[in-house]
């Protein structure tokens, strides 16, 4: 093959490479991501910023139902209440109260209806050292006992603090003890956890393997 | 040239005729139609930047009046593309103030809201994910990264024997990222929060491998973010909307924080594991945790980056 033939080859060669390479480009045969996998919408409960249960105190404050917090409509004021116990000393709840779980510290001596509340007015609450307080405004009765975590409360260290951090540019809000604690179970209790990471590529960790990758 | 008898090797000032006419019109036409094909991927970069954006200052450089031309930009192209009025603001840093962060371990549940309000808050991406916080699940019994684990699913959490770390960026006193960038795309602001101007960012990810708490993300595809999710309340140096290319990360909130507000993570965190403040106000309640709790750890204080966010646990 002569010089002219081999350039004419080459050239020809050349043409063609690069109307392959557009018409590559032009259908997009490469160079695109690979179509990602589907992520489902975040459900809105887990950018939901309320607290975790409703007080009572929030429920009157938001014209909820509080009939439940009215205990003379089934209790008779002149009556006294009797506490009944089980041989391991755990309180028997009466069908009324079954919506109770009682479950204040690790063990059962707090167990009892009139540690807390007054056993001559069902509508105060009562602390060791004797002060009665409304039922709505039981803060300083769970602070009574858990001084220290009354003390980190006080100072936003302990419990949810919202709104502004700067008092110059708006008010904050602090939440009571009863908004994210149960008083009868105070644990706070165990939550959904918002969905994982979803991986970067496509197919890249599975869940499986995810105890490899961190 | 020994045979120039066939056509094909006609030398190239052979007279015009009829054949040579139509053979080399027919080669300029696909020679013009290929260089048009294969200039294609140029159609992606359509409204990749406008003059303006292209001819834009340096961050600190820029005048009041030219921010606030900045800031109309950004307004109206976003406008454009999701149809809503975003109201962007350029923060400055307030005086007298440093933030800092603290989260309780003894607290946090690992629930992930943290994580969903950051990506509602600051607009991330949806799909591909970026989420600016880590949510770590380590067994109890100590720090141990390499037992660490992100991708946990259970039920619910709790779970026994285990606890989690949120990590984010932790705006370091003594960032690595600012030290690798060759642009100075970002830096630390007197407030301590260490920003970027998405502007001004090349997306060499020098500082995405330099940050040793895995912080920065880069939008490695153009951010999706949904049309009726969008935070309109934006700042520059905040949740604006990224371009593709571009390294993010935890800002604490910029658009928030400098208004007085609480970071989106803090707002939604069920248990209040999370606390947030200016450390220069003795009142503060980082002041106080910092002064009477366990402060446990800075994350990885042996680099000696000096993070501004503080591990601690209830005593």
């Amino acid at each position: 093959m002569n010089d002219a033939a081999k350039k004419r080859l080459v050239l020809v060669g050349l043409s063609v490479g690069c109307l392959a390479l557009a018409g590559a480009f032009l259908l997009d045969l490469w160079g695109r991501p690979v179509s990602l996998e589907p992520i489902l919408p975040v459900d809105p409960i887990f950018t939901n910023t309320a607290t975790v249960r409703v007080s009572g105190a929030e429920l009157v404050r938001t014209g909820g139902d509080a009939s439940g917090l009215d205990c003379y409509t089934c209790h008779d004021k002149q009556k006294r209440i009797v506490l009944h116990f089980d041989a391991q000393q755990n309180i028997i709840l009466s069908d009324a109260h079954k919506d109770l779980t009682m479950g204040h510290g690790r063990h059962n001596r707090n167990n009892h209806c009139f540690n807390c509340h007054d056993e001559t007015n069902l509508e105060l609450l009562q602390t060791r050292d004797g002060r009665e307080l409304k039922l709505l405004e039981s803060s300083p009765l769970c602070g009574s006992c858990h001084g220290p975590t009354l003390r980190d409360w006080e100072a936003g260290a302990h419990g949810r603090k919202n709104g502004f951090w700067s008092a110059a540019a708006g008010p904050f809000q602090r939440q009571n003890c009863v908004s994210c604690h149960d008083p009868h179970a105070p644990k706070f209790p165990p939550q959904q956890p918002a969905p994982r990471p979803h991986p970067l590529r496509p197919g890249g960790v599975k869940a499986d393997e995810s105890a490899k990758a961190h | 040239m020994t045979e120039p008898s066939t056509p094909l090797r006609q030398p190239l000032d052979a007279p015009m005729n009829r054949r040579n006419f139509l053979r080399s019109t027919a080669a300029l036409t696909a020679g013009f139609a290929g260089l048009a094909a294969s200039l294609a991927p140029l159609r992606e970069l359509k409204d990749f930047t406008s003059v303006d954006e292209f001819m834009q200052k340096y961050y600190k450089e820029l005048t009041p009046a030219e921010m606030a031309r900045v800031l109309k930009r950004i307004e109206d192209q976003v406008q454009r593309e999701y149809g809503l009025r975003p109201h962007v603001r350029d923060l400055k840093p307030l005086d007298g103030v440093e933030f800092v962060y603290c989260l309780n371990l003894t607290r946090c549940i690992g629930c992930r809201k943290c994580v969903h309000a950051c990506v509602a808050e600051n607009n991330l991406s949806r799909n591909p994910e970026i989420q600016y916080i880590r949510v770590l699940r380590m067994p109890h019994g100590s720090i141990d990264m390499e037992k660490a684990e992100h991708n946990y699913s259970p039920a619910s959490v709790p779970e026994k024997g285990y606890f989690y770390m949120p990590v984010q960026c932790q705006q370091c006193q003594n960032p690595p990222c600012v030290k690798v960038c060759p642009v100075h795309a970002t830096w630390q602001e007197k407030d301590g929060i260490t920003v970027i101007d998405y502007d001004w960012c090349i997306g060499c990810r020098y500082c995405e491998a330099a940050c040793p708490y895995w912080a920065r993300r880069f939008n490695f595809t153009k951010p999706t973010v949904p049309k009726d999710q969008l935070n309109p309340e934006m700042a520059y140096l905040g949740n604006r909307p990224r371009r593709q290319g571009v390294m993010e990360k935890c800002h604490f909130c910029i658009q928030r924080t400098r208004a007085g507000r609480y970071p989106a993570c803090l707002e939604v965190c069920p248990t209040g594991a999370r606390k947030f403040g200016n450390i220069l106000d003795p009142n503060s309640e980082v002041s106080y945790i910092l002064r009477s709790k366990r402060v446990f750890i800075q994350l990885k204080e042996e680099l000696g980056t000096v993070p501004r966010f503080f591990y601690y646990f209830d005593v």
